[in-house]
């Protein structure tokens, strides 16, 4: 009973505590209260969830081989594997140490699953679509973004003034351009660049231009974590006779690196999001997929279902990656306590 | 025997007519104890902060471990090859957070000397045993207190098996009640026949441990002596303002 | 010895990095030679001969293409310095609830914020366009005469029409804007120190004065570089324009490549464009700055 009125107590002092915040929290109690209800209306009675459940594969795999669509199925049920080991933290600490190199491989491993060769009949990219496609993008660009735009950082601070320049212009020109033409360039450019005969499929081209576009963000922010590095670190490493190398490698790097992760992380959702971006320059990916089922006859007018299932997995898979890579700290440095 | 460090008239300016360093000679001989006294801002640092390398200086010679420094553009290597040999331990610690304190002090021998893993973490211990702190080497800096971390830096430095050990106001940045317990590691390390250049405020082992006190002011040497004479008969008006500056507080 | 070693670093870098584009550059002339194409820019001269559905210029598609990318310019401005007002002041008052006393609306800004955030941009602005604009049967009208009605024709706002385009773009391009912004808000009142929320309370000021007076003038200078690359993503992102058929800058361009077939000037172009508008809002934020802070110490 005292439990309940210091409930109630509270209630008026976080909300009700004058005439003003009365009805401000009255007007939001309400506006909530319609919303909600005239979503579970529509939820209950008016919205057909046929269009999700008959193309959920299409969603899933985009118009992979019917016969081969085990090979995407375990590439993504891997991702929720990995995802849960990391989350929960294994007792053992190989597994433990090992998390990161399973990360790193992830994305390989899904260029392996999904084009074949070695033992797995070959598929096109141009069968390759849905989540599975939005994860390939994200994992792959993220892989090869991320040492690209650690080399950017060290040159933007290194003493050799070519060097510094050329990093310099680089991120700064490529953090000037907006992302969709970097992308539209990339599909039309990068063949040009190529020697004559030589062509690449789009989704590697997508994967060149996300790369080269994220790496100039994620310099400044390596660059951010390195200038909160205070300078008698450096001259620690410098008393005990290390080499320049081994001091930006051994103490300032893994340092520079931890500052940076949460920004570091905002970047990877930021990437997995504007993978989106393809579905308007020709891939279909998970947005590209929704964009040809709404263009079908037989679900015409169906944006509401097909926008709220795309946001549900955009936000999930978002907030899953935030997670990860906050787990993912946690378990190497505990590898490293009880060592 | 030959000096450790032999400097010939070093100076130093950071602008026109400030001097870091005026016109310093000073030799230290092996085995010696030389503590650098004096007001803030009067060069200390920047004294044995040129001894390996960290300040450049102007003009003048040092000579160090029987290797010449130049007063600009020295070689890398060169200065390298003094930093191996030459131990020291900053105000403010300087442990690597990252790393737990056992890897703090096997970075180096690893890394630079090339030993092995087993043998550097083996004497890694046994110099934590040394500091009475052995039983932290899996915990991280952050989780030690101050008094400890100094330790942890100072067995960091011994680790390289240096001929001289350079110490920039090593308690400084302590708790009154964790001083001791530094000062009394230093003390065993003179004992056993250190070569050390430590830049101090504590009196009293400037009195027991010091076999010569060097005072500076405004980048100048303004008397070096032996503690005896030091602390009760210092030769000049400003050494002896300073010393009741100290002892007043 | 040091200077002469970086010397040499230097000069194979920059041979490495002649020596790449070298090659870059000879694939390209080898491939413009194969398609035939060559490098000008003649043709900007030339009729676009294709309509526009938004000009605030008289535009005909007789027009040259230099013409159309001009007024493809000015259609992003457009956008561009209305969804950066729109956005500032949904975001501000958005994060002004975040750190407010009142709970049930630190909640919603929060959910707001997350939701917001964690979806694309794109997906948006889709839903602004063909669920929430051309979604509506009949024209809302605002309470108040003729102060804004809302079909799925466009909006009529005070005797302004909008288009329907514009208007979706606007609404998506300031409300995912507004969720950083709101953040870059909240972090700036949140670095002024505690003490000074307790010694304006504890002279007896009103909350909002205590608000309006103290903290807000104390956290400017910390939310300022941060509004300001959110206005410089707003203009990049701002090219999203082209997937609800507004004519910007982007779209235009695009339009012409597809007509012309040059790639590499039209990469150009917009490489141009963008680092002048970037130009445009970090000098114009510069100078609010310099503004802002004559007033704070006069």
């Amino acid at each position: 009973m005292k439990n309940r009125y210091s409930q109630i107590k509270n209630l008026k002092r976080v909300a009700f505590s004058n005439t003003v915040d009365s009805i401000v929290s009255l007007i939001i109690i309400s506006i909530g209260i319609t919303t909600l209800l005239t979503l579970s209306k529509w939820m209950i009675f008016s919205a057909n969830w046929s269009v999700v459940s008959i193309n959920l594969p299409l969603f899933l795999f985009g118009s992979f081989p019917n016969d081969q669509l085990w090979r995407p199925g375990l590439w993504i049920s891997l991702f929720a594997i990995f995802s849960l080991i990391t989350i929960l933290g294994p007792q053992w600490s190989w597994l433990r140490k090992s998390l990161l190199l399973l990360w790193i491989s992830y994305g390989p491993l899904g260029v392996f699953l999904l084009a074949g060769g070695i033992g797995l009949s070959s598929v096109e990219s141009q069968n390759w679509g849905g989540l599975t496609l939005t994860i390939l993008l994200t994992s792959c660009s993220a892989i090869f973004s991320l040492p690209l735009g650690i080399a950017l950082a060290l040159g933007r601070q290194s003493t050799l003034p070519i060097v510094k320049n050329l990093s310099s212009i680089y991120i700064d020109v490529m953090r000037s351009i907006p992302l969709i033409a970097v992308l539209f360039f990339g599909q039309l450019l990068i063949p040009l660049f190529l020697p004559v005969g030589l062509e690449i499929d789009r989704v590697s081209r997508a994967i060149i231009a996300f790369t080269l576009f994220v790496s100039a963000y994620i310099a400044e922010d390596v660059r951010g974590g390195l200038q909160s590095i205070s300078r008698t670190q450096k001259e620690a490493g410098e008393v005990l006779g290390l080499h320049p190398f081994q001091i930006t490698c051994l103490i300032i790097l893994p340092q520079a690196l931890r500052v940076a992760l949460p920004s570091l992380t905002n970047q990877a959702v930021g990437l997995l999001q504007n993978t989106s971006l393809m579905a308007i320059l020709g891939l279909v990916e998970l947005l590209g997929v929704g964009r040809s089922v709404l263009a079908n006859p037989e679900f015409i007018g169906r944006y509401i279902e097909v926008y709220l299932l795309l946001a549900a997995i955009y936000w999930i898979l978002g907030t899953l990656m935030a997670l990860i890579a906050r787990h993912l700290e946690q378990q190497l440095t505990l590898e490293k306590k009880d060592l | 025997m030959p000096p450790i460090i032999k400097a010939t008239k070093l100076t130093k300016s950071y602008s026109k007519g400030i001097f870091a360093l005026d016109n310093i000679s000073i030799s230290v001989e092996p085995g010696e104890v030389l503590v650098v006294m004096g007001p803030s801002g009067s060069g200390k640092s920047t004294l044995i902060r040129t001894f390996n390398g960290l300040e450049t200086f102007d003009s003048g010679q040092l000579n160090v471990l029987g290797i010449p420094l130049e007063s600009q553009n020295n070689e890398e290597r060169n200065i390298r090859r003094i930093r191996k040999r030459v131990g020291m331990v900053f105000q403010q610690f300087n442990l690597f957070p990252h790393l737990s304190i056992l890897d703090n002090i096997t970075l180096a021998p690893i890394k630079v000397q090339k030993r092995k893993k087993m043998e550097a973490e083996q004497n890694a211990l046994s110099l934590l045993s040394q500091m009475g702190i052995a039983s932290h080497a899996k915990k991280y800096p952050s989780q030690l207190s101050g008094g400890e971390q100094q330790r942890v830096a100072i067995a960091r430095a011994l680790a390289l098996k240096p001929e001289l050990l350079l110490f920039d106001e090593p308690t400084s940045a302590l708790d009154p009640e964790r001083v001791n317990e530094v000062l009394d590691a230093m003390r065993r390390l003179a004992e056993q026949g250190m070569s050390m250049v430590v830049v101090t405020h504590e009196i009293n082992f400037a009195k027991e441990v010091g076999d010569r006190i060097l005072f500076m002011d405004s980048g100048k040497v303004i008397e070096t002596s032996t503690p005896d004479i030091f602390f009760l008969n210092a030769k000049h008006e400003r050494s002896r303002k300073f010393l009741n500056q100290i002892k007043n507080k | 010895m040091k200077i002469s070693y970086n010397a040499i670093a230097q000069l194979l870098i920059a041979l490495l990095v002649i020596f790449v584009i070298c090659i870059l550059i000879n694939n390209l002339t080898l491939n413009l030679i194969k398609t035939g194409l060559g490098f000008s820019f003649a043709w900007l001269f030339r009729p676009a001969s294709f309509a526009l559905a938004e000009h605030p210029l008289p535009y005909s598609p007789s027009d040259s293409y230099a013409w159309a990318l001009f007024i493809g310019w000015l259609n992003s401005l457009k956008v561009i310095f209305y969804s950066l007002l729109l956005a500032t002041l949904i975001g501000t008052c958005v994060g002004l609830f975040r750190v407010g006393k009142n709970a049930l609306l630190r909640i919603v800004s929060a959910g707001y914020i997350a939701i917001i955030r964690q979806t694309p941009l794109l997906l948006q602005l889709m839903f602004w366009y063909f669920v929430a604009i051309l979604g509506i049967k009949e024209t809302i009208t605002s309470p108040i005469g003729d102060l804004l009605s809302i079909s799925n024709q466009g909006t009529n706002f005070l005797g302004i029409k909008l288009s329907a385009e514009f208007t979706s773009l606007l609404i998506g391009l300031s409300v995912f804007t507004s969720a950083y912004i709101a953040e870059v808000v909240r972090g700036g009142i949140n670095s002024v120190q505690k003490g000074q929320w307790e010694s304006f309370r504890s002279l007896g000021l009103r909350e909002s004065t205590g608000l309006y007076k103290i903290i807000i003038p104390q956290a400017l200078p910390a939310i300022l570089p941060g509004l300001t690359s959110q206005y410089l993503n707003l203009a990049k992102n701002s090219t999203l324009a082209i997937a609800v058929g507004y004519s910007d800058i982007y779209a235009i361009n695009d339009t012409i490549i597809n007509q012309t077939g040059r790639p590499i000037e039209g990469f150009i172009i917009l490489l141009l464009s963008f680092l002048f508008l970037n130009l445009l809002i970090s000098n114009g934020m510069e100078l609010l700055n310099s503004m802002i802070t004559k007033s704070n110490n006069p």
